[in-house]
């Protein structure tokens, strides 16, 4: 089967598009970019290794998610494609809410409908923490995640800088995980 | 200018110190709030950005942005967050199979890991406390949110959308 390079481009932009149109978060949009792509212009083992890949780096794991697609699919210039995919739809509409949302700021009924969401978005914000404890790539929780979760927690309530307790945190990891493997 | 390129600093370091998107609110908070937007911008960007389709991140990245500078505000976040990912992935789509062997990257990350989730716990706490009011009301509708997304049975937009209105109702 042989298709044109521009076809190829063509069809990642509008599955991006449509893939970040569709699915509210980096994490959600990986069952739907799997029924899109697998099969029809990536195999499955890649599209596995682009997952693998995208949880190992750092950086919002949508956009990696979607150039290693781009990449597998179209070379150097599918990644670009499928980044512009995913980025169009999220700049399009925030910037529309962001300019509606700053004229709204003074009125007060937001002002309540922001300290009603305020205990939800916190909610949130722990679900999703203790998602990423659980998911991280080490399936048991031992030890050394308990020390590195533990040393943290006190770096951050002595207000140590937070770039820097992460830095920490990665540096850890590699002493400690590091020395189980070899 | 000089906020634009404060803008453009703290997405490029929040970026390439956080593993995925929603794993960035907590380095975001420390880094932008009293600093660069208000508590209530804060929420209202997290709220905003779970509620909207698309990668929660850039919009997250976008209000803020376009809080702190406008429009040109907007694109700088935007362009911070954008540009560590794709330079890693396009050295990585290169260099791939040398890389998979290299297990202190994996393990850096593995490390980061525990370290967001606990940075996490204390962003969610601030963000209740200051939150307006720490009465029974925001307990009870914490409370049952977190529930109700914990379950995951109830989307979490509908939920943050739900919890809005109640405010907007009943807390004013």
């Amino acid at each position: 089967m042989k298709t044109s390079k521009f076809y190829v481009w063509f069809r990642l932009l509008w599955m991006f598009l449509k893939v970040n149109i569709l699915s509210p978060s980096g994490p959600a949009s990986i069952g739907l970019l799997y029924k899109e792509a697998v099969g029809k212009i990536m195999t499955e083992e890649r599209f596995v290794e682009a997952v693998g890949f995208s949880n190992f780096l750092p950086g919002s794991e949508a956009l990696k998610l979607a150039m290693f697609v781009g990449f597998a699919a179209g070379g150097v210039p599918g990644v670009f494609t499928a980044l512009l995919g995913a980025i169009i739809p999220p700049t399009i509409l925030m910037l529309i809410v962001s300019v509606i949302l700053q004229r709204l700021q003074h009125e007060n009924w937001l002002d309540s409908f922001v300290a009603g969401m305020s205990p939800a978005v916190a909610a949130l914000i722990v679900v999703v923490a203790f998602q990423l404890f659980r998911a991280s790539s080490r399936k048991k929780v031992d030890h050394r995640i308990l020390l590195i979760a533990v040393s943290s927690a006190a770096a951050f309530w002595l207000e140590v800088p937070s770039p820097a307790v992460l830095i920490g945190a990665g540096i850890l990891g590699i002493i400690l995980f590091g020395r189980r493997q070899s | 200018m000089d906020q634009l390129l404060q803008l453009f600093w703290i997405f490029l370091k929040v970026n390439l110190l956080s593993t995925s998107g929603p794993a960035s609110v907590g380095l975001l908070y420390h880094e932008t709030v009293g600093k660069l937007v208000t508590e209530a911008q804060f929420v209202q960007a997290v709220g905003l950005s779970s509620v909207l389709p698309g990668s929660d991140a850039l919009q997250l990245a976008m209000y803020i942005g376009y809080a702190v500078g406008g429009i040109p505000g907007g694109f700088v976040a935007l362009i911070a967050s954008i540009l560590p990912p794709t330079v890693i992935i396009l050295g990585v789509t290169v260099i791939l199979s040398r890389l998979r062997r290299q297990a202190w990257i994996s393990n850096f990350v593995d490390g980061l890991a525990p370290a967001i989730s606990v940075l996490m716990l204390f962003t969610a706490w601030k963000i209740f406390e200051k939150g307006g009011s720490t009465g029974w009301e925001a307990w009870a509708i914490g409370l049952v949110s977190l529930a109700a997304m914990a379950s995951e049975k109830i989307p979490e937009r509908i939920v943050i959308i739900i919890t809005g209105v109640i405010g907007a109702i009943f807390l004013s």
